[in-house]
């Protein structure tokens, strides 16, 4: 891959993730120094359960390329 | 308008190498409801801790967002100085810039930028949070323990001991367990009874 | 145990279950089915007579089928309580009607026909789970060691029934077919432990030392009495614990690495047949009995108690502790705690050790007149609320009932059901906010005005 494309378009994702296990699992990866591309953002939730399809739609309607639901 | 501080954490350099930390909070004083924002080497410290009080009371804060290490880690760690700089502990939003930033990501600009949206979301957030009040409920000092073997005897002995009353319900007609079959017991080979 | 029946703190269901509980941390109420008994312990005094003279004779279950008890009976001498039961299954007079010698001897008339089982119920405000293990069903796992039809062929625990001095040998090692003697005892362990294919994945922890001790007493006690021990790797972490099996190796304990493959009969003696893998050479070895040192597995039923205390187990059917190095006592259950093998295999010095630190955590909790609540949880906004009962089986937790409330409307008193969350109960997982269609129910913390708040600041 050229530079060109590695700093060309990035998707903007949104991953909510359960505080007990995703988000969690986004610490041990902290930990153990794993690497992953920036543009995904976590939004912290009490529960995979807690998760309004509406939350979903939103991210979407404001322009995100991509959501992540994890728990 | 909400007053909102914002304290951005440099964890020594496991933030700081990477998080252009005071970029992040200088970013932050342009945010909807930001009054103050700085940032520091060590906020989970009693130094960085006295700066939220204080804060408070310079720029009569009502909500504060720190920018740190996960908030598994020192969430009621702040959640006390909240309480210490006469503020509801739950007027407070942490911000993951070590575990979910600096730890996972190497391109200084994209991790400081990363900072600054996830520190942009959590005001969002915090100026739409209440004072939430800690309820109580009682508790009956009686414990059941179910199970009447090597386990189940020793809990219900020492829980007993501390002056509290104990159930103990066994399925057999006797206590004991598997413990009462054995022999002699290693390592030191007494009876097991 | 005997501390145990004597505390005065500590009240005892013996022959009892735990069979409904409701409540949370702090107010469990717990439902106990005391088992009818038949024998009237206020009135028993323990002689034993009863005992002497039952003509009903059945399999021991605490001495494994070895010896014999009858059907009114204590499981062993020093039980405790020291009082019988009569177990209705083999008690003619219970299952025809006939007999009743038991309560013409009674000298204290304390035998009760008539026992019933009884539900009764406890207020409690933290459980401790000490259901414990049971033994691996090997019979049905290993063909090549005969499925359990060679009679000689017999678990760790039968072993030790049979070197306990109030076992039903008087502790003379005697081999189950023919009451002989064994001159040579062989010892496998690993029996569906660490044996994926077969048994469980897990090392069950006591084996390696309990088959040390097993091979020390055949050794100690059989005169010229040879033990073979078959091991895939002896694992001696604890305090004293090398030493100890050092001591048995000395005392003429002979390990051989190596997995053993089949036991066939030959006269009336049986053939182990292993590898040696250590001088790379198969090997045969004939004895009289063999020891199977078999994998712990949760106790029966401990699904069914995990189930309706609610609480998780793992993928053996472990109980889940909450983390497994700094929680190890606790589960995600607020106000349940875990004692010794119910949540994984380990020896007594470790059981002991865990029951004290699940006994030190109810202390802390007891050390609290009111528990302080985490206040980020559902609410309800019952001027939305419409009433149609949706979140109330969402809810993991049981959190939600439904209420009546009274209100006005056009000059008129109504009353109407509205949801209500239980703060003790509630967890905060916000299962329910997602799932109230009236959008009634939201999140202390997490309102759905806030999450949309943060999906809108990302995606400036």
């Amino acid at each position: 891959m050229s530079v060109e494309t590695s700093k060309g378009w990035e998707p903007k994702i949104v991953a909510f993730a359960c505080n007990w296990c995703s988000y969690a699992g986004g610490d041990l990866a902290g930990l153990n120094r794993l690497q992953y591309p920036s543009n995904v953002r976590i939004i912290r939730v009490p529960c995979s359960g807690r998760i309004d399809p509406q939350f979903i739609l939103r991210a979407f309607m404001m322009g995100a390329d991509g959501v992540l639901v994890s728990g | 308008m909400k007053r909102v501080g914002v304290f951005v954490c440099e964890c020594g350099t496991n933030i700081g190498s990477v998080v252009d930390a005071p970029k992040v909070a200088e970013t932050a004083l342009n945010m909807p409801g930001v009054a103050f924002a700085t940032s520091y080497k060590y906020m989970c410290s009693d130094p960085g801790q006295d700066l939220i009080i204080k804060a408070a009371e310079d720029h009569n804060l009502e909500q504060v967002v720190v920018a740190s290490c996960s908030p598994r880690m020192h969430e009621n760690t702040f959640r006390k100085a909240m309480s210490a700089a006469g503020l509801n502990p739950y007027q407070f939003e942490m911000v993951n810039i070590r575990e979910h930033v600096s730890w996972v990501h190497s391109d200084k600009d994209e991790a400081t930028q990363k900072a600054i949206d996830l520190v942009r979301m959590a005001v969002a957030k915090v100026v739409r949070n209440k004072p939430l009040q800690v309820s109580y409920i009682p508790v009956t000092k009686k414990a059941l323990v179910i199970g009447g073997g090597i386990a189940g005897m020793q809990a219900a002995l020492d829980i007993a001991e501390t002056g509290h009353q104990v159930i103990l319900v066994e399925r057999e007609p006797t206590i004991g367990g598997k413990m009462a079959q054995l022999d002699k017991t290693f390592p030191t080979m007494d009876c097991s009874a | 145990m005997v501390a145990v029946a004597q505390h005065p703190n500590i009240k005892l269901y013996s022959y009892s279950e735990v069979v409904g509980l409701s409540g949370y941390i702090g107010n469990f109420t717990v439902t106990i089915k005391e088992k009818a008994k038949y024998v009237d312990y206020d009135k028993c005094t323990g002689c034993g007579l009863c005992e002497t003279k039952c003509p009903s004779r059945v399999k021991s279950e605490f001495d494994l089928g070895l010896g014999e008890r009858r059907a009114i009976y204590k499981a062993f001498p020093q039980a405790v309580p020291n009082k019988p039961v009569i177990d209705a299954d083999n008690c003619r007079k219970l299952q025809s009607g006939k007999c009743g010698i038991c309560e013409k001897l009674c000298p204290t008339k304390a035998i009760n026909f008539e026992d019933q089982d009884r539900l009764v119920t406890e207020e409690v405000g933290a459980i401790v789970m000490a259901t414990g293990y049971d033994l691996f069903e090997w019979e049905k796992a290993y063909g090549e060691y005969g499925y359990g039809k060679y009679p000689d062929v017999i678990s760790g625990l039968h072993f030790e029934r049979l070197v306990n001095a109030s076992g039903p040998t008087g502790g003379k090692i005697q081999r189950p077919s023919d009451g002989k003697i064994p001159q040579a005892v062989a010892f496998i362990k690993c029996v569906g432990s660490r044996d994926d294919t077969k048994g469980k994945s897990y090392c069950s922890r006591a084996c390696c030392m309990y088959t040390a001790k097993h091979a020390m007493q055949v050794v100690e006690k059989i005169p010229d009495g040879d033990a073979y021990v078959f091991y895939m790797d002896v694992r001696t972490a604890g305090k004293g614990y090398e030493e100890f099996y050092q001591r048995s190796v000395e005392q003429g304990a002979q390990y051989i690495r190596g997995r053993v493959s089949k036991i066939y009969p030959r006269g009336d003696r049986l053939v182990v047949k292993s590898e040696d893998t250590l001088m790379g050479k198969p090997i045969e070895v004939e004895v009289d009995m063999v020891v199977l040192a078999t994998a712990m597995v949760p106790a029966a039923g401990s699904a069914e108690v995990a189930k309706l205390i609610g609480f998780s187990t793992d993928k053996d059917g472990f109980f889940q502790e909450a983390h497994p190095k700094l929680q190890p006592v606790e589960t995600f259950t607020g106000g349940v705690y875990l004692a010794g093998s119910c949540q994984g295999p380990k020896d007594i010095p470790d059981t002991v050790a865990q029951a004290s630190a699940a006994a030190v955590k109810v202390a802390a909790l007891f050390s609290k007149d009111k528990l302080a609540t985490e206040p980020m949880i559902a609410y309800v906004d019952e001027t939305k609320c419409t009433g149609c009962e949706f979140c109330v089986p969402v809810c993991p937790y049981q959190a939600i009932s439904m209420k009546p409330v009274k209100s006005r409307v056009h000059g008129q008193t109504v009353e109407r059901q509205v949801a209500e969350v239980n703060k003790g109960l509630c967890q905060g997982c916000g299962a329910c906010v997602a799932a109230c269609r009236p959008c009634a129910l939201n999140h202390n913390g997490f309102t759905s005005d806030q999450i949309v708040s943060e999906v809108d600041a990302l995606c400036l």
